[in-house]
Order: structure tokens, then C-alpha cells, then sequence
């Protein structure tokens, strides 16, 4: 043969021109015109494959030439196989007499009928027998039947893929390949059965009397299945009753096993694949076959919600046809009514999750099934759709996946054009995996890499005839924009209807009932679906570009909601935010443009009254969830200088200056609870970003109250704020006081009494005033806000002393009278507003006093006693010290007490340890290696906790409680704020009572050591 | 309401049976009950029952004590012992808070999780308990303080008292009768002891059968005009009563502690679990030995173990690999015979599986078997073989619980938690108690 120019080669779309060429030259071809052949080779997806296994092929089988050399339809098929299926054509040269398959190609469709008749004619059985039973004999083993069983079916994959890869549009013919590929599975694991009859029987007689019947599901049951996936059955037996029903079983379990044995069998022909029978009752723990009562008992009283879904695809496919027809009687109705079970709603939440798990992240980008916008996406809206509203519904009840595209389409649940645009983004997504499989019949759903497979996998979804070879960056972007058709499809199928019992549909939207409305809106957790239609209602009504955009927003909104502990006060939340803020030109833009803003919002709306509360004032806040920046903590130095500006705006207008610093502190608490819920920020970082709240909205009240009474009468004295205890330590949470003592200093060098008396007189005054300025309401009120309450009690003296003491008063008192808890209390002081002289001295006079030498034995058994003491009083009558977080077993007392002993104990000589902060004089205590890390570990550990349980407790109810949650939604709420999954509640709760136990043990074990 | 529901008050209907009995199990282990008329079945079903758990031991807290009992159809089963005049049936119940979540505090939800946690290994665990008891005369003692057993006849001789063999012959009857498969049944040791095994069957519907099983034999004794009772060690001079448990895994059908061709045809498997049994041993006593007096048995001598060793066939082991049949893979098992008669058959089970359950997972490595008497070793010999004991009395055993990662993560935190409390309890009330034994001793001598 002459050889083909390398145009002409590279024209056809071979990758190796030499290597061609010189196989052109092969005598096998002799004969065939080079440039027809050639010419040919332009329709096989891979030319040089192709063109090797012609060759191969030739050898064995003669005719191969005939065809080739005939031209023609016969011709371009036989290639596009050979280029499109390794594994098919290897088949082929296995067995050379299944070429005249090639030119009866053209033959119709296979039907059920027909395949069944060609796989039991293949065993020597009676298709038309009550028990079908392979003629077996000593010439015609068990094994010949099964090899020939094999052979014949491959014969017909053969035929039908010649038919797909040659049919004029493979979009169209896409599901009547798979129900060919459904069919023939179905036959063969009947005739299969024929065989394992034959062989059981003669070894068991009682198996004469046995029936059973095969049940397939997933894709075999709906008549959808691919080239080579496992093929998913449940088998149920019937035996009359004089026989034994162990026998029974014995009998019929040896029948299910003998339908796998003869079909995985490898010898003479490999085996096809696998028969598996795990989605059984039980799974794998299971019987392999049951009776009908057996069944159906345990669908009664056992079945999880899953396997209801599953039963969804069943149907009878092989064995004792009346025996499968019962089965489906009987369990068919357990399907429909499983949406009314409890937990239907859990099982739903459960599966949307499921979408995206279980991928392996290395494959996630090239998944065509289980990848965002792959083929799961349209199985599983499809299958929720018919859960939600085929109970009432029974149109909708189609096992495949494109017919019940159409019922739903037909039954109004999704629009023409919708269900036009899934149907076909469904078949695409499955041809393209067809033709993946096909290459090597591998079970796989994975998007090739390397280019040549792209390549020819990209000519072989096309139809033959195509003047152009196509490349595989073609079918990649081809493949790309699907998927996001797809990722698109569940909000706009599943939400976008819940909105249109009354907004103004455009032609092509479908108007749902108000029942199935509501039916959809439960089955997501909206426990009050009536009234969420009715807020959706008025979100969405009415031409103004306002509800234009809400229905564009909210199908999504409505997703995201749901999946939060309270979807009802989500949605309410979110219409009053809507309300107040659907003038502003950036709301729903920034809601439509940014779907991480969308999403945050939901989350926060649904999962706190707190900052639902607070948003509902100050909705502009909304803002900040599309931008990262604007939820980082404001620097202490930014707030100063923006309290100042507005001081300076307003002097002498006291009530609305202070009335703007507390705007401001108001302004950086949402900032933080906000930040905090989405995760931009930690709870350490949290309670410091609160701490520098109160901090300037302290300062900016104290400049106020200065000015306002040293304007009366002049200045007599020097003030000093000073922060204890959490405040001190910069880590306090939602809504806490402020623990604070005052400090003065007459003005005048060397007072006399007269003046060091004015200088007390006034300094009281600022106290007082100052605490009235931060918590007093205002006009007009600040809505939302929970005021700074100053806490004076741990002042010397406690409520007996005066607010406010000189420095020498204080001198005075921490060297006469100073009890050891009250320097412990000194542990966490930390000046935070008024005069900066009198601060650095006020440190000098208490840091000798709370790092001096370590407290002596009678002391440190004096704070132990004090602590034993706080625990058994303090504890609120009939709290369960387990569950109490300040104060119970293990909780921030226990901690706080510990590292402050060791504080007052080491402080003296390591520097390190001289620190307001708890978590930082830990890190201390391990560097120092007076802590072992475990130790330290263990109560950082039970620290924060209990710090984020507080602050839950706070985000979730809006109002401050001390004790971790019983009522299950409140508990599930406060561990979804601790970084726990949804409905793992039970889980945290074990979570947070072992280690608060284990910090309870650390604390006793080194609290009370000497 | 599903089908087993239906036959419930079907069964109800058709038998007119007249009470409904709920049974539950507090920390302890004691039988509760709460008796339904017929009418009022239905809505346990559907709504499950409320009641006061704080009045239970150790089940919630004061505060929270509402709580739902939820029937388990599948326990119905008609009360024998109460005869036909007027039928009485009991069904087990699970125990739930007021949102319908299983209360951490029922026991018998303590030991489903860990047959959970033993599912996701691949496992299900099997128990065959040997259940030992004392029949008494009456529940009164004689005039020297001491319990009088019913049956001393027995104890000399093979042939026992036809009092005891009535009595043994009617409750293994009522057992068959209530549903529970009796192995074997054979007087002990002591005078008035008797044995009854229980056949093998899944751990939880063990527990349960002991449970059911102790209330037949306390009725039937009572019917009899004696009296059974299930303490551990009601005589100083005779043996305590065990309940040594053999307990098995399978995966799928197979036995997974069986491997033909190793020593003892122990698997791996089943030699990880022995060895973290044994390596829990002490932390998990205060469970499976949870009175004062279950010391009593453990260092009184008898067959009571009171170290921590194992041993293929040996008596004087904790742990004991018994002889079976070569030919027997299925019956491969290993026998724990720390546990005795009056221990909460869900929580004992649940640290024993949960124990062995970690030395599967951490793959812990077995010591070497015991061939010797451990009784008759020495201290220092005992030291020299690095057999260490098990707790000495209630309160060394609650000081290790207490350090017990492990029983805490398989009771779970609130049940350990109210555990604790109520042993705690108990030792300080027996701390304070001065014995007869006591007085005797020193009231003259000193």
C-alpha cells in the first residue's frame, strides 16, 4: 500500500505521523487504498489506535478487511469503535466471529425481550420455563454456560455501542443507550440465574421449589445505567411451606451467589461486573436474600431514612416475575410515606450535605458525578423535588431521572425551559461519562488529564461526519459550562418557586400551590412554613426594583437560612433588615453581587437574636459582610481619635456627645460579634476588640464628665480609671460589666486639708457622673444598646468605701489593711482612663504590692479557703456545678484562681508572669516550666471554652446566662458558635463536660499542692 | 404506627391483658417500673410517657427532671409469673430527654453506643453470662445476724433438696416462658447457691434478659416462700456469686477472636481485646464490682479473681480462655470473671467491650498467660510475673475510675459523673457504719 502523505495523516488526526506510516505499510492491509483508508480513520475519535487494532484485528478476523475496503457506514463504525474502545475492540480480536456483529449493526434497538431471549438461548435455557434451568450436562458444564453467557453479552454492548457511537445525535440516543445497557444487565443476571439453578439444584434438590426473584436499584432499577458500573440488586426468596426455611434460604442464598459467581467468573472471558447486593437490609451484615415478610418487616420497623430513597429506583428485573411484582406492592407505599416520618426533615438536611462530601480533594475538579455541578447535583434535586411532593403527587413518581424530569415539568413544579435545560445538561454529562467508560470498560467518573485521551474522548462524543476534528479544550469547556448550568439549577428548581405563589411570574416561571409551597418549606426546617410564605410574600411583591432583586436574592437566602438552628427567626430577621433597609442602593446589590455577604447574613440572622437585634438598629452594619477589611478589629488608636473628633464637634453639648461615644462602642461590639460569627476573628482576639470598646467609650465619657463639672468649678483634682478583673485582663465577652476602681490626686502641689477634701468631693462627683453618663438613657435613645454598667464592689472596703481614694489613701490601705485576695484582685489592675501621670503612678504603688515576695503558707491557705468558699456560695441554689461555666467544676474560676496563685507564688522573680491576661500568663507559666504543657493545655483548654460557651450563650439569646444549655436548640445553637457541626449538640455536650472535668483535675491536683 | 406497634395492641386486646408494665434501669442497675393500663399503650408509642427522672438514681439532674420513657415494642413479652387471671405484660424502654434525644443518663442507652461504636469497628459483640445467686429461707437473718440459706443440703452432696430443684426446674420454665433461652443450670459451691447461664445472644439483649432474669428468680422464689438474692457476698465462709461473662465478636458471621493456627486459636483480635481488658481492669472494677461488698467476693477467696492476669483455662485468672471445641471456630471466646451478680448488666458490658474495643484500636500488646494457681503465688512472686491487683475495696476502686479517660468516654460524661457521686455516696454511708465484726473484735479486747 502506498503510504499516506503526512498532511493527509495529520489531516485525519494522528499524533504519531511515523509510526502511522509505517503500520500503513503493514501486509494486514494490503490491499486497502491508503488514501480512503486514511480518509476513514478521520471519523474514529483516536485515528491511531484505531488504525493498531484494525491491523490486530485483520490478522484474526479476515472480514475486518472486507469491511474496511467496502467503505461505507460498516466502515466508520467499525473504526470509531476500534478508536473509541480499546477494550471493545480488544473483544473483537478475543473473539473474531463476533465481527459480523459490525454489519448487523445497523439492526434496530434492542429490546428487553430480545436480549433475554439471545442470553438464555446462550445457556440452553427456557426463557419461557416458570424456573428458567440451564441444560447442563458433562459436555456443557456450569462453566462453558457462564463463558458463553459472557461472550454473549459483550456481543450486544458490542452492537449497541456500534449503534451509540454512530447514531446521528448521541445527546438523543443517550438514554436509550442506557436503557439497553439496563436491559441487558437484567437478562443476563436472569439467564445467569438459569445457571446457578442448574447447578444448585444438583446439589440441593429442595432448590427445585425454591423462586426468587431480583430486584435491582439505583440506575439498573430506573433503566438509566452506564457502560460498566456495579449493577445494585436486593434479592427476596419464596419457598412453599412445607419446606424448612433455613433450608429455603440455604438454598436461595446459593442461588443469589451463584448469579455472581458465573458473572464475575474470568475464565475463557473476563468477568463483567460486579453484582452488588450491599444496599440489602442489614447491608452487609444481612442475609443475601430474604423472604417477602422478612422484607418487609424490616422496612417497617428498622429502615433508615436512606434506604426509602434507594427503594425509590427499585424494580423487578430478573427471576420469579409475580414474586418481584409482590415485593413492589409491598414496600412501594413505605416509599411515599416516608416524607411524613419522623426525621425526614434531618435525612433531607443530611443528603444536601452529603452532596459534596466524600470527595477525595484531589479529584474534586474532575469529577463528572459527584463534583459541584455534576451529575449527583440534577439526581438529587430531582429526587427531593419527588420526596417533597410525590406523596400527594403520584404523576411525579418516575424512577428515571428524565422522566421525572418531565413529570414535573408537566406536573408544574419546574418550568418548560428549566426542565428543558437540565434534561439536557443530564444527557450531556452522561454521555461524556459514557465515553469515558467505554475506552477501557472501567467504572470511573473522572475527566481525563492528559490530552491525547481529551482529544479523542472529545471526537468521540461528537457524531461521526463532523468535517472538523475537535479538540480536547473543546470538550473540557463544553463540559465546564454544564456544570455550572448545573450548580445553578438546585436553587433556582428547588427556592426560586417557593416565591411565586403570588409574585409576578415571567411567562417561562411555573406558579407552585400554597401546599406545595409550604411542603417544601418544611421539608428544609421552617417549622412555621405558613408564615415564612407569607414573609417571602411580602419580600417579594410588588414592580419596584426592591422586590426585582429580593427574588433574585432570596432563593438562596431561603437555602442558607435553613440550614442555620432557627430558620424562622432567620427569615423574620431578615424581612425586618430588609424593611429598613431596602432603600439603600448598596443592600441588595451587595446581597446580589456577593454571595459570601448573602451567605454570612443567613448564617447570622438564623443563628443569633443578638446580632439580629442589633443589626435591626444599625442595618447599615449589613455593609461590612461583604468586606473583610471592615470587620477587623478598629485599632484603639482609630476610635480615640474618631470619640475625639466628635467631642470636639460637640462641646459642651454633653448628653450628645456622650450619646455619640456610645454609638461608636455600640458600632465596634457589632463589629466584633459579627466578625467573630463569620471567622474572621478568634475569641482571644474577640475579647480584646471588646475591651478597647469600653476602653474608648470610657475615655471619651470621662473627657465629658471632666469638662462638664471642672467648667463649673474649676479643677481640683486628677482622676484615674482603673479596669480589674476580666476587663483588666482584656477578655471579657458580650454584654459584661466593667469591674473599675478610682483614683484622684488633688491638683495642688502639697494641698492642705481643705483642698485634698475638695479634691475628694469632686473626684466623687466624676465617678458618679461618669457611670450615669455610660448607662443612663439618652435622647433619642440608642436602640439596641447594651450600656457599659461601671461595677465598683472591688473597691477597698468594698460597697462600705468611698468610689473614689487618693493614691496615698490607697498607699495607706494596701500597707495596713490589705486582706491576700484583695492583692490577687491587683493581679488583673490595668489603668484605662484619666490622667497618665497619676496612672504610671498609680502602677508604681501596686506593682510592688501584687509582684512582691510570695504570698506566705497562712495566705496561700487563706485564698484556698476563699475559693473552696466562692464555690460552694457563689454557685446559684440548684445549678449543676457540671454545667456551670464560671463557676462550676473546671470552669473560668477554677482556672483564673489557679494561674493567679501561681502569679502571686512566681511573679516576684519571673517578669514574664506579670500580666493581666490569663491566657498569656499560661504561655508564661509553660516558658517558665512552672506548668507542664499538658497542664496548661488542659486548662487554656477549658478556659476558652467556657469563654465561647459565655459568649454563645450571649450571640444565641441576646441575653446572658452562666450555664450551658439544656433545651436541645439552644445547646445546638451555642456548640454550632463553638466551631461544632450542625446537630452535633451531643457531641459538644461530652465535649465541654470532659474538659472542664479534666481541667477539674489538673485544678485540684495542683490547686491544693503545697 | 408501625407494625410491631400493632401486635402490641393486638397482642394486648387478644390476651385482654390487663397491666402494661414500663421497665427501666437506673445507675445502679435497679429494675424500674411503671405500670400503663391498656388504653394508655397507645400514646407511650407515639409520645412516649413523662415522669420525674430526678426521683431515679443517678438518671438527670434536679432541675431538668422531666423525661420521656419510650416503649420498645420489640421487648413485649407477657409476664408469666403473674399467671392468666389477670395477664401482665412489660415492654424495656428507652429513655429520652423532653426534645426526644436518648437520655445520657440510661443505662441501657450507654451500653447501645458502645455497640455502636463496636459496629463502625466492623464488630458485633456477643455475651453469654453465668449468672450466681443464693436462695435464702427469708429475706430476714437469724438471731446471729446471718442469712440462712434455703438449701444445705446441696452443698454436701450431688443430690440437692427437692425445695431447691422444684424451685430451679419452675424458673427455668418461667424463663423459657418469658422468652429467654437457660443454658444450663447447676448448684454451686455454696450452700443455697445456684448458677444459671443465660445462652449467647447480642450484648444488649443480654443485659436486658438479666435483668428479666432476676425478677423471674426473686418471684419465683418468693412463690416458693423463699427468697434470691443476687448480693455478691452474703456469707463470709462461703463463695461470692459472679456473673462471669464470656463475651465473642463477629464480623459478619464469623468469629473474629478464632484463628486455627495461633496459640489457643486466639486471633489477634482477640488478643488485643484481652489485653485491654486487662489493661483497664482496675479503672473499670468500680463498675462491674460496684458495691461495698462486691470487695468482699473479690478478696475473699473462693474462685474470685483478685488479680489481674489471664490464662488459657485457668480458674484463678481474671481473664480465662476456655476450651472449646477444635472444630468450633464460632464459639471462640473469652471469659471475664471480674463481674458479679448484682453489677448493672448495661454499664458492666459496656466498659468490658469498651476496654477490650481500645486495646483493639491502640493495638495493645498481650502479656504472657498465667499457667499458675495466682492464688497460691507468693507477693513477690506475683511482683516477679508483673501481676498487679485489682482495687482492694470501693474506694481504691472509685479513685481509679475517677482517673479513667476511658470509662468516661464509654458511660459517657453525665453518667460518669452521677456514677461517681452515687459510689461516693455509698462509701462515706459504709465508712461511718461500725460492723458486728467490729464490735466483736475490740469491744472486749480493748
Amino acid at each position: 500500500m502506498a503510504e499516506p502523505a503526512a498532511r493527509e495523516l495529520i489531516a485525519s488526526g494522528f499524533q504519531e505521523i511515523e509510526r502511522a506510516q509505517a503500520f500503513f505499510q503493514d501486509p494486514q492491509l494490503a490491499g486497502l487504498d491508503a488514501g480512503e483508508l486514511a480518509g476513514l480513520l478521520k471519523h474514529s475519535p483516536d485515528p491511531d489506535q484505531a488504525l493498531l487494532l484494525l491491523i490486530r484485528l485483520c490478522e484474526r478476523a479476515p472480514s475486518a478487511r472486507e469491511i474496511v475496503a467496502h467503505g461505507g457506514e460498516c466502515a466508520v463504525g467499525l473504526l470509531r469503535l476500534l478508536g473509541a474502545s480499546q477494550a471493545l475492540g480488544e473483544f473483537l480480536i478475543r473473539h473474531p466471529e463476533c465481527i459480523e456483529v459490525v454489519t448487523e449493526a445497523r439492526r434496530e434497538d434492542a429490546s428487553a425481550q430480545d436480549l433475554r431471549e439471545v442470553f438464555f438461548a446462550a445457556v440452553d435455557a427456557d426463557a419461557e420455563a416458570e424456573r428458567p434451568t440451564a441444560a447442563l450436562s458433562e459436555d456443557f458444564t456450569a462453566e462453558d454456560a457462564g463463558l458463553r453467557l459472557r461472550v454473549a453479552y459483550r456481543r450486544e454492548i458490542l452492537a449497541l455501542a456500534l449503534r451509540d457511537l454512530t447514531a446521528e445525535d448521541p445527546l438523543a440516543y443517550q438514554p436509550l443507550a442506557s436503557r439497553q445497557l439496563a436491559d441487558a444487565a437484567a437478562g443476563v443476571i436472569d439467564a445467569a440465574l438459569a445457571v446457578a439453578r442448574a447447578e444448585v439444584q444438583a446439589r440441593r434438590q429442595e432448590a427445585e421449589q425454591v423462586d426468587l426473584a431480583v430486584i435491582g436499584m439505583g440506575k439498573c432499577g430506573a433503566r438509566e445505567l452506564n457502560y460498566v458500573s456495579d449493577v445494585d440488586v436486593i434479592f427476596v426468596h419464596a419457598a412453599p411451606d412445607g419446606l424448612d426455611a433455613d433450608a429455603a434460604q440455604t438454598a436461595a442464598v446459593d442461588l443469589a451467589a451463584g448469579i455472581s459467581k458465573v458473572l464475575g467468573s474470568a475464565r475463557g472471558e473476563p468477568g463483567l461486573w460486579e453484582v452488588d447486593a450491599n444496599l440489602r437490609p442489614e447491608g452487609r451484615d444481612g442475609p443475601l436474600s430474604r423472604t417477602l415478610d422478612s422484607h418487609r418487616e424490616y422496612y417497617a420497623r428498622w429502615a433508615h431514612g436512606w434506604e426509602y430513597q434507594a427503594l425509590l429506583k427499585a424494580r423487578p428485573i430478573a427471576g420469579h416475575a409475580q414474586l418481584g411484582a409482590d415485593y413492589m406492592a409491598a414496600v412501594e407505599p413505605l416509599v411515599w410515606q416516608s416524607s411524613t416520618r419522623e426525621g425526614f426533615v434531618a435525612d433531607v438536611q443530611a443528603m444536601r450535605r452529603r452532596v459534596y462530601d466524600n470527595i477525595p480533594a484531589s479529584h474534586a475538579d474532575r469529577e463528572i458525578k459527584l463534583g459541584r455541578g455534576g451529575l449527583r447535583d440534577i439526581e438529587f434535586t430531582v429526587q427531593l423535588l419527588q420526596l417533597v411532593h410525590g406523596r400527594v403527587d403520584e404523576s411525579i413518581r418516575a424512577k428515571d431521572t428524565l422522566t421525572a424530569i418531565e413529570a414535573l415539568q408537566v406536573g408544574e413544579y419546574v418550568s418548560s425551559a428549566d426542565a428543558e435545560q437540565m434534561s439536557r445538561a443530564y444527557r450531556q454529562l452522561r454521555l461524556i461519562e459514557h465515553r469515558i467508560q467505554m475506552t477501557n470498560m472501567r467504572r470511573t467518573h473522572l475527566m481525563p488529564e492528559k490530552e491525547e485521551t481529551l482529544r479523542s474522548l472529545a471526537n468521540a462524543v461528537r457524531p461521526p461526519g463532523e468535517s472538523r476534528r475537535a479538540t480536547g479544550e473543546e470538550l473540557v469547556s463544553l463540559w465546564r459550562s454544564t456544570a455550572r448550568d448545573v450548580a445553578g439549577f438546585h436553587e433556582r428548581i428547588f427556592y426560586r418557586p417557593l416565591l411565586s405563589t403570588t409574585a409576578v411570574l415571567s411567562d417561562d416561571e411555573v406558579r407552585l400551590s400554597a401546599e406545595a409551597a409550604q411542603a417544601r418549606l418544611s421539608a428544609l426546617g421552617y417549622s412555621d412554613a405558613a408564615g415564612a410564605v407569607r414573609h417571602i410574600e411580602a419580600l417579594t411583591s410588588g414592580v419596584s426594583r426592591r422586590a426585582t432583586l429580593q427574588r433574585r436574592v432570596l432563593p438562596a437566602m431561603l437555602g442558607w437560612l435553613a440550614d442555620g438552628v432557627d430558620p424562622d427567626g432567620g427569615l423574620v430577621a431578615f424581612r425586618r433588615l430588609s424593611d429598613s433597609l431596602g432603600k439603600s442602593p448598596w443592600y441588595m446589590t451587595m446581597l446580589r453581587d456577593s454571595s459570601v455577604a448573602a451567605e454570612r447574613l443567613a448564617t447570622i440572622l438564623s443563628g443569633s437574636r443578638f446580632i439580629a437585634d442589633m443589626l435591626e438598629h444599625s442595618p447599615e452594619a449589613a455593609k461590612w459582610l461583604g468586606d473583610d477589611a471592615e470587620l477587623k478589629p478598629r485599632s484603639f488608636e482609630a476610635l480615640w481619635t474618631e470619640v475625639q473628633n466628635s467631642l470636639a464637634r460637640h462641646e459642651g453639648e454633653a448628653e450628645t456627645a456622650v450619646r455619640l461615644v456610645r454609638l461608636i462602642r455600640l458600632r465596634e461590639v457589632l463589629r466584633t460579634a459579627v466578625a467573630e460569627a463569620v471567622g474572621v476573628i478568634e475569641v482571644d482576639a474577640a475579647g480584646r476588640a471588646l475591651a478597647e470598646a469600653d476602653r474608648v467609650a470610657t475615655l471619651g465619657a470621662l473627657r465629658v464628665a471632666e469638662e462638664e463639672i471642672f467648667a463649673g468649678e474649676g479643677q481640683k483634682t486628677r482622676f484615674l480609671v482603673v479596669a480589674m478583673g476580666r476587663q483588666g485582663g482584656r477578655e471579657i465577652g458580650y454584654g459584661s460589666d466593667m469591674d473599675a476602681m478610682f483614683v484622684h490626686r488633688p491638683v495642688a502641689e502639697d494641698p492642705s486639708g481643705q483642698q485634698q477634701a475638695e479634691a475628694a468631693q469632686q473626684a466623687q462627683k466624676l465617678a458618679q457622673r461618669l457611670r450615669q453618663l455610660l448607662s443612663a438613657p439618652v435622647k433619642p435613645a440608642v436602640r439596641g444598646e447594651y450600656p457599659l454598667q461601671l461595677d465598683v464592689d472591688l473597691r477597698p472596703e468594698g460597697k462600705s468605701g468611698p468610689l473614689s481614694r487618693s493614691l496615698e489613701s490607697y498607699e495607706e490601705y494596701y500597707h495596713r489593711w490589705m486582706e491576700v485576695w484583695e492583692r490577687q484582685a491587683l493581679l488583673r489592675a490595668r489603668p484605662v482612663a484619666g490622667c497618665p501621670q497619676l496612672a504610671e503612678d498609680f502602677q508604681a504603688l501596686i506593682d510592688p504590692i501584687r509582684y512582691g515576695p510570695a504570698p506566705t503558707a497562712s495566705q496561700v491557705r487563706e485564698i484556698r479557703r476563699i475559693k473552696a468558699r466562692v464555690e460552694s456560695e457563689r454557685l446559684p441554689r440548684g445549678a449543676d456545678p457540671t454545667r456551670h461555666v464560671k463557676l462550676g467544676r473546671g470552669g473560668l474560676s477554677d482556672v483564673e484562681w489557679m494561674v493567679q496563685l501561681l502569679q502571686l507564688q512566681h511573679a516576684h522573680e519571673v517578669p514574664k508572669l506579670r500580666t493581666t491576661s490569663t491566657l498569656g500568663a499560661l504561655n508564661a507559666l509553660i516558658d517558665e516550666q512552672i506548668l507542664g504543657p499538658y497542664d496548661a493545655g488542659v486548662l487554656a483548654e477549658a478556659w476558652t471554652l467556657c469563654t465561647r460557651v459565655r459568649s454563645g450563650n450571649k450571640i444565641w439569646s441576646g441575653r446572658l446566662s452562666d450555664v450551658l444549655p439544656t433545651a436541645r436548640r439552644d445547646l445546638e445553637a451555642v456548640s454550632r458558635w463553638c466551631g461544632f457541626g450542625p446537630g452535633q449538640a451531643s457531641e459538644f455536650e461530652e465535649h465541654y463536660l470532659r474538659t472542664t472535668r479534666r481541667a477539674r483535675q489538673v485544678y485540684e491536683r495542683l490547686f491544693y499542692e503545697d | 404506627m408501625d407494625r410491631q406497634q400493632e401486635f402490641v395492641l393486638r397482642t394486648i386486646e387478644e390476651r385482654d391483658v390487663r397491666f402494661v408494665r414500663l421497665w427501666f434501669t437506673d445507675v445502679v442497675g435497679s429494675l424500674k417500673s411503671v405500670a400503663l393500663a391498656p388504653a394508655e399503650v397507645e400514646a407511650a408509642f407515639s409520645e412516649g410517657l413523662g415522669f420525674d427522672g430526678s426521683s431515679i438514681e443517678g438518671l438527670s439532674r434536679i432541675f431538668e427532671s422531666d423525661m420521656l420513657l419510650k416503649p420498645d415494642p420489640s421487648t413485649f413479652q407477657i409476664l408469666p409469673w403473674r399467671g392468666d387471671e389477670e395477664p401482665t405484660s412489660r415492654m424495656f424502654c428507652d429513655i429520652l430527654t423532653p426534645d426526644q434525644e436518648p437520655a445520657a443518663g440510661d443505662p441501657r442507652n450507654v451500653l447501645r453506643r458502645q455497640l455502636d461504636a463496636a459496629a463502625e469497628m466492623g464488630f458485633t459483640c456477643y455475651t453469654h453470662p453465668e449468672v450466681e445467686f443464693y436462695l435464702l429461707d427469708s429475706e430476714q437473718p437469724d438471731a446471729n445476724g446471718q442469712p440462712v440459706p434455703a438449701d444445705r443440703a446441696g452443698y454436701f452432696d450431688h443430690i440437692t433438696g427437692k425445695v431447691a430443684q422444684d424451685l430451679r426446674r419452675h424458673t427455668v420454665n418461667m424463663l423459657e416462658a418469658a422468652g429467654i433461652s437457660v443454658e444450663f443450670s447447676h448448684n454451686e459451691v455454696g450452700p443455697g447457691q445456684n448458677e444459671i447461664d443465660l445462652r449467647y445472644a447480642d450484648a444488649l439483649t443480654t443485659a436486658d434478659n438479666i435483668m428479666t432474669f432476676r425478677t423471674v428468680v426473686k418471684e419465683v422464689a418468693l412463690a416458693h416462700g423463699k427468697f434470691a438474692t443476687f448480693m455478691p457476698k452474703p456469707f463470709s465462709e462461703h463463695p461470692g456469686s459472679a456473673m462471669h461473662t464470656h463475651f465473642s465478636l463477629f464480623e459478619g458471621d464469623t468469629n473474629a477472636f478464632y484463628a486455627p493456627n495461633a496459640e489457643y486459636n486466639l486471633s489477634t483480635t482477640a488478643r488485643q481485646f484481652i489485653a485491654g481488658v486487662l489493661h483497664h481492669a482496675a479503672e473499670i472494677t468500680a463498675v462491674t464490682n460496684q458495691f461495698v461488698n462486691s470487695y468482699k467476693r473479690l478478696w475473699g477467696g473462693g474462685e474470685a479473681p483478685s488479680h489481674i492476669s489471664w490464662g488459657h483455662n485457668n480458674r484463678s485468672a481474671l481473664t480465662r480462655v476456655p476450651l472449646h471445641k477444635p472444630t468450633k471456630g464460632g464459639s471462640a471466646r473469652v471469659e471475664f470473671r471480674g463481674i458479679d451478680s448484682a453489677a448493672n448488666p448495661y454499664l458492666a458490658y459496656a466498659v468490658v467491650i469498651g476496654a477490650g474495643l481500645k486495646g483493639i484500636q491502640e493495638g495493645y500488646e498481650l502479656s504472657e498467660p498465667i499457667s499458675e494457681d495466682v492464688w497460691s503465688l507468693t507477693t513477690a512472686e506475683r511482683k516477679a510475673l508483673g501481676i498487679k491487683p485489682l482495687p482492694g475495696t470501693l474506694h481504691d476502686a472509685i479513685r481509679q475510675m475517677e482517673d479513667s479517660e476511658l470509662v468516661a468516654s464509654v458511660l459517657g460524661e453525665q453518667v460518669f459523673d452521677n456514677f461517681l457521686r452515687n459510689k461516693q455516696q455509698e462509701w462515706d454511708g459504709y465508712r461511718v457504719n461500725v460492723s458486728p465484726y467490729e464490735v466483736q473484735q475490740y469491744l472486749g479486747a480493748v
